[in-house]
């Protein structure tokens, strides 16, 4: 249940600067050690990791894979319509059982490892094993063996909005609690709808985990980086945006009104045209986009400890996971989502505005690239430290964006979970 | 958007047809490799479609990929963005391109699919094979020349090594 095994205690690691979460150790985003202690102290710790969306599996049987960190994960619909998750692992060598990105067990209702075929149910018990009895009454398991002591490990699964999360342990409090009131109802009004999944993909970095999750909850970086924006002249200065977070400051959400400035005409429910004459673009209908939402937040980034971002960029609606490969690298999987009920234009207009994310993003690629610049320039210096004083030295919700405050919301849980 | 390719080449082509697209992808890929950008939106129709969708989602009929341009601005807009916008460490394609398979027609204008590889040279040297897939194309040929009415990306593999700022 560990992979920190072979790793010294956390204290032996590293000492955190008496500045608290406006410093970072910049060996935390290269130790390998460090790196196994998060994966039992964070991703098996008590935190909730997305898992996926209920639409993948609609039917008892039907079955995703994916990670928590390093740990395989499988996740299935049950009989009873439930959702079940266990860690994709065969006690008996250890292979992973489920093989697929997806599939369906609809009839046999069991998990076969490919192995040596020891079958589980859905529960993660051990029904059969292969040649248990052995062959013409040579070989054969002990007599003894009891199969009711080797299970797979079955995590706690919660949903929100057809979004799935799971936990390892049983004292993580409930999911809503963990997310807490500012964040649920952020989820529940930006999945306004049934999920209908129009796309997905994912981007392979070369930088820490840690450093994809900060540059999610960076909302001083985008203009700065990210300069698609300013230099078509898309975006206005005026517009009015924030900060907020849950109260223990864990998780963050970062939004922006783009019509803040524009009068109330901008508001109504229908196409809002960009003009031509107004920007630098050829076709600035990449950026048309309808109010789809009531508060006109046209732009919002939350992101829920540890890897878990929800967005919405005008009209782009999608969750992004963040899955561990290693001290240096790391894999994003993006999922591009519309709503049941969209019409052919609004599929249209989020299909369209695609272009503004993901690894070809001309709002976000330079996210893919970032954290490798990080990565290299850090190198020679781990014992060397970050600096995240904008916005202040505080963690909470800011009527700005001109902060890191949510930076040190993430350090400030991290370093509770490591005991650092 | 994600018709499915006719199966089976035509064998009915004429070679002034075989020559014009066989010319079209050429010229496309060393325009891309030869880091003329400023070409690459003229090898498309006005109305046009260039897209990259990943396999999986090309198969299972989803609309969204890494990249989607329904007409010529937009693309240019692309080389635009590439050339005064975007963030990203100098790095050049080599694009290996398969003869085209020509499957037919469909609305005036020659369907085909082309197996491509793109390597991806790094400043610093570092090579890796960055793409493989196909191209799944419409064609409009007016005599010697011929121009992509849509090109759709499919790539074999849905996971993209850090960024995918230049077109495949």
């Amino acid at each position: 249940m560990s992979q920190a095994v072979a790793a010294r205690p956390m204290r032996d690691l590293v000492t955190w600067p008496q500045e608290g979460y406006t410093r970072v150790p910049l060996q935390v985003f290269a130790d390998h050690e460090i790196y196994s202690w998060e994966q039992d102290l964070i991703f098996r710790g008590p935190t909730w990791s997305f898992l996926g969306l209920e639409v993948e599996i609609p039917e008892p049987g039907d079955y995703i894979t994916t990670f928590i960190g390093d740990s395989p994960i499988i996740v299935v619909r049950t009989a009873d319509g439930g959702i079940n998750a266990l860690v994709n692992r065969c006690v008996h060598k250890g292979s992973i059982i489920c093989y697929e990105p997806k599939g369906s067990r609809k009839r046999a209702h069991n998990f076969v490892c490919p192995y040596h075929n020891w079958i589980y149910d859905f529960e993660g018990g051990l029904k059969t094993i292969a040649f248990e009895k052995g062959i013409q009454d040579k070989g054969g398991m002990p007599e003894d063996f009891d199969k009711s002591k080797h299970r797979l490990i079955r995590l706690r699964v919660d949903t929100i909005r057809g979004l799935i999360f799971g936990t390892f342990p049983e004292a993580t409090p409930p999911l809503r609690d963990y997310l807490g009131p500012v964040m649920v109802e952020h989820i529940e009004r930006t999945l306004h709808g049934k999920p209908k999944i129009l796309g997905r993909y994912s981007q392979f970095m070369h930088n820490n985990w840690k450093l994809y999750v900060e540059n999610s909850r960076d909302n001083y970086h985008p203009s700065l980086l990210h300069a698609f924006f300013s230099t078509f002249k898309l975006n206005r200065l005026s517009a009015e945006g924030g900060t907020r977070q849950d109260d223990r400051n864990w998780h963050h959400i970062t939004f922006t009104k783009r019509y803040t400035d524009a009068g109330d005409q901008a508001y109504d429910s229908g196409m809002i045209r960009a003009m031509k004459t107004n920007y630098g673009l050829k076709d600035p209908s990449l950026i048309d986009q309808w109010m789809e939402y009531p508060d006109q937040i046209t732009n919002s980034i939350q992101s829920i400890f540890p890897g878990f971002v929800l967005q919405q960029i005008l009209n782009s609606i999608g969750t992004r996971q963040i899955i561990t490969r290693g001290t240096d690298k790391c894999e994003l999987v993006w999922t591009l989502i519309g709503f049941e009920d969209d019409t052919e234009e609004q599929t249209y207009v989020r299909v369209k505005q695609s272009n503004l994310v993901g690894p070809a993003g001309l709002v976000s690629m330079e996210d893919g690239a970032i954290g490798n610049f990080v990565q290299q320039g850090i190198k020679g210096d781990l014992d060397n430290v970050a600096v995240i004083e904008m916005g202040g030295r505080g963690v909470g919700g800011m009527p700005t964006r001109a902060t890191e405050t949510s930076v040190r919301g993430f350090w400030k849980l991290y370093r509770e979970l490591m005991g650092v | 958007m994600n018709a499915k390719t006719p199966a089976g080449p035509a064998t009915d082509v004429p070679v002034a047809v075989r020559d014009a697209i066989a010319r079209l992808m050429t010229e496309y890929a060393n325009a891309i490799d030869n880091d003329e950008l400023e070409r690459w939106p003229h090898f498309f129709t006005e109305q046009c479609l260039y897209q990259i969708l990943p396999r999986p989602d090309y198969r299972q009929g989803r609309p969204i990929g890494i990249w989607f341009c329904d007409n010529r601005d937009m693309l240019e807009d692309r080389v635009s963005s590439i050339r005064e916008v975007n963030v990203y460490e100098p790095h050049v394609y080599r694009h290996v391109i398969s003869p085209a398979e020509i499957t037919g027609m469909n609305n005036g204008a020659w369907t085909a699919q082309t197996s491509y590889i793109v390597v991806r040279t790094m400043h610093d040297g570092a090579m890796q094979v960055f793409s493989a897939g196909r191209y799944v194309d419409e064609i409009e040929v007016d005599g010697a020349i011929a121009r992509f009415r849509k090109r759709i990306v499919v790539p074999d593999s849905p996971r993209f090594d850090t960024l995918v700022v230049i077109p495949l």
